[in-house]
């Protein structure tokens, strides 16, 4: 019995992104394509996003010349794609408040948002410090964090202290404080409903890029593989291995649970399809009596 | 085991790359991110002047948006928490000295010519925050937090409005410091 399902969507992506920003230490590898993807989970009558991307219109072509992201599409045209309109979305996972994950609340006028309260009150901190160290604040847009007032007049943000079972039946939330941000969190989803479930899938928002993230090579310890962080962190590495052994133990270290939604090579482990628009859908699992979006 | 082949496997241990690993060896060096100089800026934006006022408008963008980017952080724990202890924190103390010093800048900001209307924008930028940050004190007497909460509101997207007004890519003023970022590929 699968309560949910769950589907990768790429909305826009940066063809050559350093190795180093996905992989700690991995200077001088070169670069890989980096997808900039969210989350579809639908099932027991709710349809909920991890993360919305960012709005194209505010910094789209500032990225676009200077960085090299292409083919951003909006949340209407990709999730078409799945056959849902944003204004089905009921529910918004904000794993951090970064601009490319927290920037498009506004295309969803019907969804609440959660969001660590950790993550708001440290990039204030942050914000107010000198600008010798203004790289903590690096990759929040000030509007983000305006439109989220907006959110919490409307009763539509709720921002969670830690951990929160059930956010939505079968979903959870769990924090990983000082890691990649000041309040990442990431979503689990128990698809069978069980308190302690066999078949639970990890949204790993920004705490895990990539495989190696999970299965790093481990040769130089004399090891199969290690976990390797992520190349940006504010907070510290260490609290990123930490929360990579939690979200493997949730799944009971069946890697392939955790999924990492800036992966490219995540369509090499699930079924998945290019759109006509050259992006990237990907089903991770089918609800009972859903079917399939990326097949005939 | 000697000290020396001890340091070898320590260095094993630690490093991902061995000294004198291929990897290193063959990459080109990566040119890094960077934010415009003074010519850059005058190719960019056509005049010696105009890239001078770019020049000194950059940091009072930057105070402006931190300002604008913590006011809003306030707002939405004040919301969420419906608690206003906030106003004693130290960062609104900090808050209201930056855009107490970026008031000072503006004013001694000269802005001829067409850049005289993207001063204007920065101008109410700031004034918006200021009606922001003169509304605190009064708070722990305020009942009608609502009201009040909803009337900084609007102050702040007019502030971010303007703000967003006086961004320019061309002059480095961008509301997004994508360097070390998600999307940094430091081309």
């Amino acid at each position: 019995m699968s309560d949910y399902s769950i589907w990768v969507c790429e909305y826009s992506y940066v063809k050559d992104y350093h190795k180093s920003g996905v992989l700690y230490g991995a200077h001088n590898q070169g670069y890989v394509k980096l997808p900039y993807c969210y989350v579809v989970i639908k099932g027991r009558d709710h349809i909920a996003m991890v993360d919305v991307g960012y709005n194209d219109k505010d910094y789209g072509k500032h990225l676009g010349d200077k960085f090299g992201v292409e083919n951003w599409r909006n949340p209407k045209t990709v999730l078409g794609e799945i056959g849902i309109r944003p204004e089905e979305v009921d529910t918004c996972f904000i794993t951090h408040a970064h601009f490319d994950h927290f920037g498009n609340v506004e295309d969803f006028p019907n969804a609440k948002f959660y969001i660590q309260e950790r993550e708001i009150a440290k990039w204030v901190w942050a914000m107010s410090l000198p600008d010798r160290m203004r790289w903590m604040m690096v990759a929040v847009d000030p509007g983000d964090i305006v439109r989220g007032v907006d959110l919490a007049r409307d009763k539509r943000l709720i921002t969670v202290d830690g951990s929160l079972e059930n956010a939505l039946p079968g979903i959870d939330l769990h924090a990983a404080f000082d890691s990649h941000t000041y309040g990442s969190m990431w979503v689990t989803v128990r698809n069978d409903g069980k308190e302690q479930s066999d078949d639970t899938w990890v949204l790993a928002g920004d705490l895990v890029y990539v495989f190696e993230n999970i299965a790093g090579p481990g040769g130089a310890v004399d090891l199969d593989e290690i976990y390797t962080p992520v190349g940006l962190a504010v907070g510290s590495q260490t609290n990123l291995v930490m929360a990579t052994e939690e979200m493997m133990k949730q799944v009971k270290y069946e890697s392939k649970r955790v999924i990492p939604v800036h992966e490219e090579r995540i369509k090499d482990v699930f079924p998945s399809r290019t759109t006509s628009e050259g992006l990237r859908i990907t089903e991770i699992c089918l609800a009972d009596g859903e079917t399939s979006k990326v097949s005939g | 085991m000697s000290a020396h082949a001890d340091s070898q496997t320590f260095n094993r241990i630690v490093g991902i790359h061995k000294p004198d690993c291929e990897m290193l060896m063959r990459c080109d060096p990566i040119p890094e991110a960077s934010i415009p100089g003074e010519a850059e800026l005058v190719a960019a934006l056509g005049s010696e002047q105009t890239a001078e006022y770019a020049m000194a408008c950059r940091r009072i963008y930057e105070d402006l948006r931190r300002v604008i980017g913590q006011l809003a952080g306030l707002m939405i724990l004040a919301r969420v928490t419906r608690k206003i202890e906030f106003v004693e924190l130290e960062q609104v103390d900090n808050c209201t000295k930056r855009w107490t010093d970026a008031g000072a800048r503006i004013a001694a900001l000269k802005a001829h010519g067409p850049v005289a209307r993207h001063k204007q924008q920065i101008e109410l930028a700031h004034d918006f925050c200021g009606r922001i940050l003169r509304t605190f004190p009064q708070l722990t007497a305020r009942t009608d937090l609502d009201i009040i909460f909803d009337e900084i509101g609007d102050h702040l997207k007019q502030a971010y409005a303007c703000l967003s007004r006086a961004s320019s890519h061309e002059a480095g003023l961008v509301m997004v410091d994508f360097s070390n970022a998600c999307c940094s590929c430091g081309r």
